[in-house]
């Protein structure tokens, strides 16, 4: 394509390229966009004062947490608010031209054409009632008057270039007959359609599964690189930004706080803000701390301009000056920026780290007898017996023959992607599930069993906490209620006891007592979990199933979450089965991982062992598809996973053979693998022999390598 | 699909069964017997014990159920004991005419219900939007009845523009035979133009605020392609239920409308049938209702999944 006098190397990404020799004018330049909401209960302020500006060819990401208002500034730059969504000053230029001053359909004529965008949410970004191909075609017959003809034959080429490898059939097909990777690509296929200038990407992997997003990240990179692209990258993952942008804005409470190179940026953060922000952050390579970093405190909401720092309620540098006057962008060399005054006199400083880093606490309790053990589990779905021949099923396999154990006090995390099995294994242990074949023994008593036989004694003393801390909280009851209910179940104490039952569990969990009194919507996404995490303590569990109990949170919030539910294990000794998709949540939390993929178990053993070689062909595409900092060591080559195209398991062979890129052949696909133990309960279920898989090089070689047996 | 649509046939033939059966125990229990009413009051015991021979009406129920369907299977439907003529021929004349207000009638609803609907989601909370929802709400909280009586004393009687009601055979003229569907479609689409188009907005309101339809505005699709080709197709999907299971009902006659209207559909047969205690007309009306309704639902099924590919192509592989 075209030989821009600079090169843009994936890996790690340094500086904004290098002008020529007069500096190219920038493609995107944002000034002073001011945008405010009309709500019910007046304006609110969602972006105050913005400004950027992308160059060609650059990919600038622009971060921030949930109420960052960085949606709301890709949204403006479309010109697709929504209702309520106003811009109240400031310009929009694009190659000059302020977007503002266009009339509508003008606006409209950009969109999709010389301005791209793709969503979030691939499953719902396309239309469930026309073809794919139907779809990627709109733009290029609207924009580029082609006849459907003519827009057909692009349609192929397009899908062919987004690493569709049979583009026919998936032009022919429906969305939903496509995976999420397969949506996505076709949703940038369609954005890349009328060949555009600038493409908006608003958190574009963000409901991909791991392996999934590395691959749209690596095509997005690559895509950018070949076609000249210039891109803003909204997302709130610093690592994916780290793998793809090369400069980033970090906003915060709607206000640019900080901008620069990204490696600058995020190897050496200027403002408070981010420094938090990327301390807060669970790693794999960190050395493993008892507690994470954490931002306290939530994000306020403005209905004005700002008249202080907007930071200053959770700084923990915050002095008088911060609190009265608003503070202004400071411009350094380098296209840096930062908003904060006492930049310079904290850049040796690094955000208070609470917890150290010393062990949370000595060995385990001597082993007993488990707490939790699981034999042979099966869970088959939608299998059906009718007496009409062709309503039949044999259903799906979820959980394909699962057996371990969990001890007290130990916190086991399982690792899978959608469609592991993962989230049913969780609902079998707490019998929520009855499960198809297999056992769960919970202290040695039949836990579905004794369901069966309506005795519920044992679901006092297990409990779940799960993802969607909105959707599991009634909206008319107050917290207070939603917690007494478990207490009036188990018929526990009068009314008076229960309220102080209820103060001291809010106490607990680090929220005021006086919450009792408010309902769900009038708390924060981390407050309405700390609250679920309290009504879960309420019967005095002894074992808690967390599934994606922190996977909505934002990063600052999910680092509190993760304290808490560490506090809460070191106090009550309780015991976790942790499920998530986030392998570095695993690696800060875990004592002992499962790795899951297709219902059957690849790996077990203690984490500092399933970190490191050997591993499974899957942990090892799990680990390199991890997104990290720079601090982090150097990305490794990425094992690229082809897109899941069946649903894995109950074949007889290898689950993972699908997609293993290191399948040997037949064997793997009629065979069962053999599960070979390294050492102290490091199992892996692989035909290749535990010494060729030795021979591959850590994914993480910065991992401190001598504690490993220790633990 | 084709595997679906066979499950449903199975269904529908199964519901069709237990129908008839309860259709026929029912009238059986109805007071009166039969014999004794062909007989007339004054005949002896003795003719309608010889009656009740001739007809079978001494057998065991059983076998008077057989004998009933298996009729009905070969097209025979019995013969009505007020007319005295075969039954089947005049149902078919009463399910024409139905089936002429059913079609006439959902075709205005559809169209202008839809039509509302989608405008009034697009301009949600502005003027048009509260017409179409304050007359929607009229629409429903005044009983169907009294519409039909304004409408026959406002263009029957004062203006005498239209015929109040009866009807005329298509064969004597179109004009006469649509003069007198005005009215009794009228209120039927006044009867039912509201919920279609409250329906219609709220799945199309829904609709107007999925990622896809963001994603076509961000293509830079037209508002009216976005409106139309994006979010209708989808929001139809209820809509399309409703008017299926309408058209049931209509085809199953509209008893006070079709009174009020004097219009000889479904509705007044049935009920001129058990006015006059006409057992197998009451027998063979109810159940070609059943029918009639039971197929318009399986339609509204079908059309829905044909409609929506996920359970098309769900289908296909079930
Ligand atoms: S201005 Fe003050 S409160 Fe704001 S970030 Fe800097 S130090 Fe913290
Ligand atoms: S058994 Fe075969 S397919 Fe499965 S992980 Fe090992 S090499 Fe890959």
């Amino acid at each position: 394509m075209t030989t821009a006098p600079h090169t843009r190397s994936a890996v790690p990404p340094v500086a904004v390229p290098a002008p020529a020799s007069r500096p190219a004018a920038p493609l995107l330049d944002v000034r002073g966009l001011t945008i405010s909401y009309g709500t019910g209960r007046g304006t609110l302020r969602a972006v105050s004062d913005v400004g950027f500006s992308i160059l060609p060819g650059e990919v600038m990401g622009l971060v921030g947490e949930s109420g960052s208002g960085k949606s709301t500034v890709a949204m403006a730059v479309l010109d697709l608010l929504g209702e309520g969504g106003r811009v109240e000053s400031g310009e929009i230029l694009f190659r000059g031209t302020d977007l503002r001053r266009l009339a509508p359909a003008e606006r409209r004529a950009l969109r999709g054409d010389s301005i791209a965008a793709v969503f979030q949410d691939p499953f719902t970004s396309l239309n469930p009632a026309l073809t794919v191909g139907r779809q990627i075609a709109e733009p290029l017959i609207r924009h580029k008057r082609l006849t459907p003809r003519q827009a057909a034959v692009r349609v192929e080429e397009l899908l062919g270039e987004v690493g569709i490898r049979d583009p026919r059939r998936v032009a022919a097909a429906y969305p939903h007959e496509l995976s999420g990777g397969m949506q996505q690509r076709a949703l940038i296929a369609t954005a890349l359609g009328c060949e555009p200038g600038l493409l908006i990407l608003d958190e574009p992997t963000t409901a991909l599964d791991v392996t999934v997003e590395a691959r749209i990240i690596d095509l997005l990179a690559k895509l950018c690189d070949s076609h000249h692209l210039s891109a803003l990258f909204v997302s709130h993952n610093l690592g994916i930004v780290n793998r793809i942008c090369q400069s980033v804005t970090v906003l915060y409470g709607g206000v640019v706080v900080e901008t620069g190179p990204t490696g600058r940026v995020l190897s050496r953060p200027a403002h408070p803000y981010t420094k938090g922000l990327i301390a807060a952050l669970p790693r794999i390579t960190a050395e493993r701390r008892a507690r994470l970093p954490s931002i306290p405190g939530t994000v306020a909401k403005l209905s004005g301009p700002p008249a202080a720092c907007v930071f200053a309620p959770r700084c923990p540098f915050a002095e008088e000056t911060c609190r009265s006057h608003p503070q202004e962008m400071r411009a350094e060399g380098d296209g840096t920026g930062v908003r904060c005054w006492k930049a310079d006199a904290l850049a040796t400083t690094s955000w208070p780290d609470e917890g150290g880093t010393a062990p949370r606490r000595g060995a385990l309790p001597a082993r007993s007898a488990p707490l939790v053990e699981v034999e042979h589990l099966r869970k088959i779905y939608g299998a059906s017996t009718s007496i009409l021949p062709w309503l039949r099923r044999a259903g799906t396999v979820a959980v394909d023959d699962v057996s371990f154990t969990i001890d007290r006090g130990e916190v086991l995390g399982v690792v899978g992607e959608s469609g592991s099995g993962k989230s049913t294994i969780g609902r079998a242990l707490l019998a929520l599930t009855e499960p198809s074949a297999g056992t769960v023994l919970f202290d040695g008593a039949d836990f579905p069993q004794q369901v069966r036989r309506g005795d519920q004694t044992l679901r006092r003393r297990a409990q779940l906490v799960f993802q969607n801390s909105a959707a599991s909280l009634n909206p008319r009851k107050t917290v207070g209620q939603a917690m007494e209910r478990p207490l009036v179940l188990a018929g526990r104490g009068d009314a008076e006891e229960r309220r102080r039952t209820v103060a001291g569990l809010l106490t607990r969990v680090g929220l005021p007592a006086a919450y009792a009194d408010r309902y769900p919507h009038e708390l924060s996404g981390g407050e309405r979990q700390r609250v679920n995490i309290a009504r879960a303590l309420a019967t005095d569990p002894e074992f808690v199933v967390c599934d994606e109990a922190v996977s909505a949170l934002d990063v600052s919030v999910q680092a509190n979450i993760l304290n808490l539910l560490a506090g809460l294990r070191d106090e009550m000794g309780l015991s976790y089965l942790f499920i998530t998709h986030d392998i570095a949540v695993v690696a800060h939390i875990a004592d002992r991982v499962l790795v899951v993929y297709g219902g059957t178990i690849c790996e077990e053993g203690p984490v500092g062992r399933v970190l490191r070689p050997p591993y499974h062909p899957y942990t090892e595409a799990l680990l390199s598809a991890v997104p990290r900092l720079a601090e982090d060591g150097s990305e490794p080559p990425r094992i690229l996973l082809e897109d899941s195209a069946l649903p894995p398991g109950g074949r007889g062979g290898c689950a993972f053979a699908g997609r293993c890129p290191r399948k040997l052949g037949a064997v793997c696909d009629e065979q069962a693998p053999p599960v070979r133990e390294t050492d102290q309960g490091h199992r892996i279920a692989c035909h290749i022999p535990l010494a060729t898989l030795a021979e591959r090089a850590p994914v993480f070689p910065k991992l401190a390598g001598g504690d490993a047996a220790a633990r | 699909m084709l595997a679906y649509t066979l499950t449903r046939l199975l269904y529908l033939a199964l519901v069709l069964v237990v129908m008839s059966v309860l259709i026929f125990l029912v009238t059986q229990a109805m007071p009166g017997d039969v014999a004794s009413m062909i007989a007339g009051q004054f005949a002896s015991p003795e003719v309608v014990q010889a009656i009740s021979v001739k007809l079978g009406l001494d057998q065991p129920l059983i076998v008077q159920y057989g004998r009933w369907a298996a009729g009905i299977l070969h097209g025979d439907l019995g013969r009505s004991l007020v007319l005295e003529q075969p039954i089947a021929p005049i149902l078919m004349e009463a399910l024409a005419r139905s089936l002429v207000l059913a079609v006439v009638a959902l075709t205005v609803v559809a169209v202008a219900g839809i039509g509302l609907g989608v405008l009034a989601a697009v301009r949600r909370g502005k003027l048009t939007d509260q017409m179409v929802s304050g007359i929607s709400y009229l629409g429903i909280a005044v009983p169907d009845f009294f519409w039909a009586i304004v409408l026959v004393l406002v263009f029957g009687s004062y203006m005498k523009l239209l015929p109040t009601g009866g009807y005329t055979p298509v064969a004597e003229g179109v004009l006469p035979w649509a003069a007198h569907l005005v009215l009794p479609v009228v209120t039927l689409v006044l009867m039912l133009l509201a919920r279609i188009a409250r329906l219609t907005r709220s799945s199309m309101i829904d609709v107007l605020q999925t990622n896809y339809v963001k994603f076509a505005r961000a293509k830079g699709m037209p508002e009216s392609v976005v409106i139309l080709r994006h979010a209708l197709k989808n929001a139809l999907l209820p809509t399309i239920t409703v008017l299926a299971i309408d058209f049931g009902l209509i085809l199953g006659g509209v008893v006070v409308i079709e009174t009020i209207f004097s219009y000889p559909g479904m509705g007044r047969l049935l009920l001129f049938a058990i006015q006059r205690h006409d057992l197998p007309l009451i027998q063979a009306t109810i159940l070609v209702v059943s029918a009639a309704y039971c197929l318009a639902n399986l339609v509204a099924d079908l059309l829905y999944a044909f409609v929506n590919p996920k359970i098309r192509h769900g289908m296909r592989t079930a």
